[in-house]
């Protein structure tokens, strides 16, 4: 008969009226990160040994790392800012550091008024915690810092 | 509801006992029920606005306008703020007077067409003997405003949809006019409280369901909704016809998108689904709660439809209400005369 | 007579139903076009110029840029060209493999969810639109669990992938498989059974083999046409030919059959996925690969069959660390030369329905 097809569809449609909604409501409900989501970064400062391995293997440049030598002819770090406006979200730094001290986070909420505050820098605007004692060896796979 | 018919019976008779004629008394009682059908009209455009997005929503699995206010209610508001206060733009070479009197007059016939619609028992604005009639006449009128609106665009885009809203206008006028036919030889008067009456015992859709089938898809057409909504093809054209309105003149066709689909649901419960009667002997709710009821089913209907299937294409469009349904609407009338006489003889 | 004007239209690049920013000026008469002429070039970031000052691993983020809506399947193939010209395919581990077929078949689904999306939304059916979209929401949030974002996840590497998958997401994935063919089976009541997207589309710009195969016609709109030809099984790469899939093929070319066949793929690509959560093996995923890549000095070609079509990289090596030259071969480029011909004497209506079929996605076309 002509028309079958059409009544199928308003059959679809009509079961779907009253089924539980899809949507997310947003600000109340937050969504669910899987654990390898590519947020924002974060730097343990302690950690970090100013070896220059993230910025080598950054594609855009995005990073430029400072650092001075001090008396033991260690590297210390001085300075440590993030182009972000720049930045491809690809992860090759958080997978290069060796002492992963650069990590994920999970704040995807980056909007800012101007076009300035998208730049990141991570070294003066480090926060101790207590999860940033330098370890004797690095972790295996440990990638996400909350 | 008496309270209504009490309430004008006790307004007429205070105006004639201030000393007024009979006829001033009419007039002002029409001015009234003019006021009232304007009224009417606002309030369902308002629930239709949000009714349509969330009920679309449902439809598709997701929650409409839920953030202002319970229900969404908000929404409402702030979307007849917002286009209040937009900027009033006419483009540079259009022609400005037939631009601006274009959504007017769109409005202005849709509000024309509810003088005729009984919405219970005596209450209708102008009781006409020509009742049916005269709202299918206003009905051809829209087309010249849809015209009017796209032509003085001075855009590519609206001259399209003007052209193709003329030619799906005028071509499924002729269904729509011949499938209400059937129902006007069944009560033999274009009266529409004798239409109503004549439903008492049996509501027409039930010896004229091919007709209620043509009527609808012709009214679907008539009104530019989808899935003939091609005049305002929203993927192709983008707005179409009022694709240069803005604000205030935008509304308008928007509102009397929605005002056409209540009174042409309105004709349908009228004619095929009883009216004010009520279905199965309920009579303790009033009859004018049941008309209401009816509307919001047919209008659940034209949503449903919408948004389930695709837009036709301006030749399929052509070819289906040219070749297929004037010949069902012709034969229905054909079947409907052939049977009344057969009803007449058996009957002696 | 009535004398009478074309109307030249112009299909801007801000439009709701250009895929993209492309514009396309038609020239009308009445309201069948007469002529259409193609712009491109909107979103032309130059990313093959840009390959040449980014080493070869460098460049993988870039190429899930190219057809955005299937990241991994992208990256899959310069990956895979990297390593030809390595020499290191034999040595690709097991599970590397397995994870590989089930990124690029995820993939495959979540690009024809937006073809079959898009296509009901220009027909204005927008409740199909938002059926497929909920199935792409579930198989985008697979694809954040593999790579961390939605749309570019970076995953593949040369010699394996970037890292081991746990148990969560085989668990998720092996339930969206199992409630895939309901959803399908919806697409084909709402979509490919009604009677009005039926009347629209068949019919409507048929493409004959001759016509497929001179102009370059590649993946499923060319199998539409009746040309029996899948890189999958008749090419194989990575482990392929070790699973069990049809491969459907229309007759007539036209609208419909282009849009029915992205539905029957969705189904094979769904088998695949199953046959492969069978078989994965355990083990590493990732080869011996030394830190800096430095091929010897050659040129080589290699090109996987996309959701859309063939897509190839040609990469010419002169023996640094980064690539002397990259050519992105991209199949809906080459199937965007065909619109002007394939529109030629449609309505409007339909023009935007042949775009929509062909399913261009301008981040490939434009590069």
């Amino acid at each position: 008969m002509f028309g079958q097809g059409l009544i199928k569809g308003l059959s679809i449609t009509l079961s779907h009226l009253f089924d539980k909604k899809v949507t997310e409501e947003y600000p109340e409900q937050r969504p669910f990160l899987p654990p390898r989501f590519k947020g924002s970064f974060k730097l343990a400062v302690p950690k970090c040994i100013a070896c220059g391995l993230c910025s080598n293997a950054c594609p855009n440049h995005v990073i430029k790392v400072e650092s001075e030598k001090d008396e033991n002819n260690k590297k210390k770090l001085t300075g440590y800012k993030m182009m972000a406006e720049r930045c491809l979200y690809c992860g090759f730094c958080v997978e290069a550091c060796p002492t992963k001290a650069l990590l994920w986070t999970k704040d995807f909420e980056n909007a800012v008024y101007l076009r300035e505050w998208v730049n990141l820098d991570l070294f003066n605007s480090y926060v101790p915690s207590p999860e940033d004692n330098k370890p004797e060896k690095p972790e295996k796979d440990d990638t996400q810092a909350s | 509801m008496q309270i209504l018919i009490n309430l004008a019976d006790g307004i007429r008779g205070w105006i004639i006992g201030m000393g007024l004629s009979d006829t001033s008394a009419e007039m002002i009682l029409t001015a009234i029920g003019a006021l009232g059908a304007v009224i009417f009209i606002l309030l369902h455009v308002i629930i239709l606005l949000l009714a349509e997005r969330r009920v679309s929503a449902a439809f598709q699995l997701r929650r409409g306008p839920n953030r202002l206010g319970p229900l969404g209610i908000g929404q409402v508001f702030a979307d007849v703020v917002k286009t209040l206060a937009k900027e009033d733009i006419i483009p540079a070479g259009a022609d400005k007077f037939v631009f601006k009197i274009a959504s007017t007059t769109l409005f202005a016939t849709a509000l024309l067409a509810y003088a005729v619609i009984p919405f219970g028992d005596g209450m209708i604005i102008q009781n006409l003997n020509i009742g049916i009639f005269y709202f299918i006449a206003i009905g051809s009128t829209a087309t010249l405003s849809i015209l009017m609106g796209g032509f003085a665009s001075n855009n590519k885009y609206a001259l399209i949809g003007g052209m193709r809203a003329v030619a799906q206008m005028i071509s499924y006028e002729v269904p729509m006019v011949f499938s209400l036919l059937g129902v006007v030889m069944l009560t033999g008067s274009l009266k529409m409280s004798d239409i109503v009456m004549a439903q008492k015992d049996m509501w027409f859709i039930v010896p004229q369901f091919i007709a209620f089938f043509v009527y609808y898809i012709a009214a679907t057409a008539e009104i530019n909704r989808a899935p003939f909504d091609l005049a305002e093809g929203e993927q192709e054209l983008i707005a179409g016809y009022f694709i240069e309105y803005s604000g205030i003149r935008w509304a308008l066709f928007m509102m009397a998108e929605y005002a056409n689909m209540v009174a042409v649901s309105a004709i349908a419960v009228t004619l095929f689904l009883g009216g004010w009667n009520a279905p199965f002997g309920l009579t303790f709710i009033p009859g004018f709660v049941w008309f209401l009821i009816k509307i919001y089913l047919m209008l659940f209907t034209f949503l449903w439809v919408r948004w389930t299937f695709p837009r036709l294409r301006i030749d399929h469009l052509m070819h289906f209400g040219w070749k297929f349904l004037i010949p069902v609407s012709l034969a229905n009338i054909v079947v409907t005369g052939i049977g009344i006489y057969v009803y007449r003889m058996i009957t002696g | 007579m009535l004398k009478t004007q074309e109307l030249a239209l112009n299909m801007g690049p801000v439009h709701p139903s250009t895929h993209g920013v492309y514009r396309c000026v038609l020239t009308l008469d009445g309201e069948y076009i007469q002529k259409a002429v193609n712009h491109i070039g909107y979103l032309h970031r130059g990313l093959e110029k840009l390959a040449e000052s980014r080493t070869y691993n460098q460049f993988i983020p870039y190429t899930d840029r190219l057809d955005y809506c299937s990241g991994l399947a992208n990256e899959l193939a310069y990956v895979m060209a990297v390593e030809k010209l390595l020499g290191i395919e034999e040595e690709i581990p097991e599970r590397a493999q397995y994870l590989r077929v089930i990124c690029a078949e995820l993939q495959r689904l979540a690009s024809h969810g937006i073809c079959v999306g898009s296509f009901a939304l220009d027909i204005a059916g927008s409740t199909g639109f938002f059926y497929s979209f909920r199935e792409r929401d579930r198989v985008l949030e697979l694809i954040t669990r593999i790579g961390g974002n939605r749309l570019t996840p970076n995953y593949m590497r040369m010699g394996g992938v970037a890292w081991d998958l746990d148990e969560d997401f085989f668990k998720e994935l092996k339930q969206l498989m199992d409630e895939f063919p309901a959803y399908l089976d919806e697409y084909d009541g709402l979509l490919t059974g009604n009677e009005i997207l039926q009347t629209r589309s068949i019919g409507v710009a048929p493409v004959s083999k001759e016509m497929a195969l001179s102009y370059g016609f590649t993946g499923p709109n060319l199998r539409a046409c009746g040309v029996d030809s899948d890189l999958r099984r008749d090419e194989p790469y990575g482990i392929y030919d070790r699973f069990k899939f049809d491969v459907p093929v229309c007759k007539n070319g036209d609208t419909f059959d282009r849009f029915c066949m992205r539905i029957r793929e969705m189904r094979e690509s769904v088998k695949i996925i199953q046959q492969a959560l069978k078989d994965i093996p355990e083990g590493p995923v990732m080869a011996k690969v030394p830190k800096v890549i430095k091929p010897p000095v050659g040129e080589v070609f290699h090109r996987i069959e996309n959701a859309k079509g063939h897509l190839g990289f040609h990469l010419v090596s002169d023996g640094s660390t980064k690539p002397y030259r990259t050519r992105i071969y991209s199949p809906t480029f080459v199937m965007l030369g065909a619109f002007p011909e394939m529109a030629k004497g449609t309505h409007i209506m339909d023009a935007v329905l042949i775009l929509a079929s062909i399913d261009i996605v301008l981040g490939e076309v434009d590069r």
